[in-house]
């Protein structure tokens, strides 16, 4: 389970404020998949990123009882100027997990090849997609936080993406930020809409996606 | 209670040093690469650096100052300044620069601190044992005389100088006007830092303000455990010790507050 208690998160900047999340309260049941709706700048990957405990609230708490990944996106989570192949075995050194079974999923999964011996900074956003994806998959989590990035790669990875975070991992709490409507409705069972800094919970995904529409 | 408590403290410390190794090898592989002599360059700069400026004073002051010889002196006090100089310019901004490993939780940001730090002792050390020991084969340096206090002062000169990346790190973070400042202190403060000269040789007035600074503390001790009698030395280990502690509760304090408002792309 993870708590969001009562969080609010402020960026300040000189002498310039931004409130871009105030009070909000989720609570995230194992097994429960969760949307997150909202325009471009709402604070989705804000919320993401608080409930990874990659940046901290400016007030509120959040309860983490389940292991929670780290927010699978495009950027962040690994090094540009190192190889594919030393980002899987970082990976593999601090989840204490054994490094030739992630580089074998890592091989299979990603499809990178020789790509994976050069530095990801070479990769293109596809292929630092596939690679990004392919690490998190590597190491199992009870809980997914996922920040768009489901609709970049071809058609083909996209199936394979699927494929091993729904139809596999049916058991998994999964956190989704996405614009993509026709997704939230086939995949989640809740939707949050972030507007104006406030969060709305709508357990309807139908409703939600329609308040969303219209925003 | 107790009990789990002491599981929880080992668990702990399993997961620092597992994220510590897996931190130092991604640095040294960033920084170094794999090429040629690969980590080894952490030794060289500093190498050179001693190497370098102590044959200059070598031949613009000749083979001995107060019976020792010049080369031994300067390089025993360029290498643990390196060490302060590096490692406080590499405090600068570090934590905004490795921001994408935050995105693994049980990475922290005193990790990068520690770990760049712990590379630059490391390479200081080295570089110290590898130039001493070519000194005292070509009879430039006697053995150590005492070897406790000579660890000792450089413990205490590298905990003096991390305790001063601990601020300097959140700091640099906090105000951007800081880093315009970093190299020209670090370059004010080469006076202060006992390089030059044995607090025994200067004045009695110069003496008693001088033992304020850690550094010239330290460095006394270090140089005190190499050449023993050949030398007097003034020190007090509570100086560098109590100023470290002092501003490492500082520094912590800082890292703290930094971090709650540390934005990660």
């Amino acid at each position: 389970m993870i708590v969001c208690n009562n969080i609010s998160k402020e960026y300040k900047h000189g002498s310039a404020r931004k409130r871009v999340l105030s009070n909000v309260n989720l609570t995230v049941n194992p097994g429960e998949r969760v949307a997150l709706l909202g325009r471009n700048g709402a604070g989705k990957s804000t919320l993401i990123k608080l409930i990874a405990g990659v940046e901290m609230p400016t007030s509120g708490k959040v309860t983490r009882k389940m292991s929670v990944s780290w927010p699978l996106g495009l950027g962040g989570g690994f090094q540009g100027s190192l190889t594919g192949y030393d980002n899987a075995r970082f990976i593999a050194r601090i989840y204490q997990r054994d490094y030739s079974q992630i580089k074998d999923f890592v091989e299979d999964f990603s499809e990178l090849g020789r790509q994976l011996r050069m530095p990801v900074k070479t990769y293109s956003s596809g292929m630092r997609a596939r690679l990004a994806f392919a690490l998190s998959l590597a190491i199992e989590f009870d809980c997914y936080l996922i920040d768009e990035v489901i609709l970049v790669g071809d058609q083909d990875f996209q199936r394979k993406c699927r494929h091993e975070l729904f139809e596999k991992r049916t058991d998994r709490a999964m956190v989704l930020a996405s614009h993509s409507t026709e997704l939230v409705r086939e995949l989640c069972d809740r939707a949050v809409i972030i507007h104006k800094s406030e969060a709305q919970i709508y357990s309807d995904i139908e409703q939600a996606v329609d308040i969303y529409s219209q925003l | 209670m107790a009990r789990s408590h002491l599981r929880k403290l080992r668990e702990g410390w399993a997961v620092q040093l597992r994220v510590t190794h897996a931190l130092m090898i991604r640095e040294l592989t960033t920084r170094f690469g794999r090429e040629n002599i690969g980590f080894l360059w952490i030794m060289v700069e500093p190498l050179l650096f001693a190497g370098l400026v102590a044959l200059l004073w070598r031949l613009t002051k000749g083979p001995e100052e107060h019976g020792v010889s010049i080369i031994a002196f300067v390089v025993t006090g360029y290498i643990p300044i390196t060490l302060f100089r590096h490692g406080v310019a590499r405090s600068v901004a570090v934590f905004t620069v490795n921001s994408s490993l935050l995105y693994h939780r049980q990475v922290k940001i005193l990790d990068f601190i520690i770990v760049r730090f712990v590379i630059e002792i490391i390479g200081g050390m080295m570089a110290y044992a590898f130039i001493a020991t070519i000194l005292i084969i070509v009879g430039e340096m006697p053995l150590p005389d005492n070897m406790g206090l000579l660890i000792a002062g450089w413990f205490l000169y590298a905990f003096f100088s991390f305790s001063l990346c601990l601020i300097i790190a959140p700091l640099s973070e906090m105000s951007e006007i800081l880093e315009k400042f970093v190299p020209v202190t670090t370059y004010v403060m080469i006076p202060f830092s006992g390089l030059f000269y044995m607090v025994s040789w200067l004045t009695p007035k110069a003496r008693e303000f001088i033992l304020f600074s850690p550094f010239v503390n330290a460095m006394e001790m270090m140089r005190k455990g190499v050449w023993g009698d050949q030398l007097t030395a003034y020190y007090s280990i509570w100086n560098p010790l109590g100023f470290s502690v002092v501003l490492t509760a500082i520094g912590l304090g800082l890292c703290r507050h930094v971090r709650r408002k540390l934005a990660v792309e």
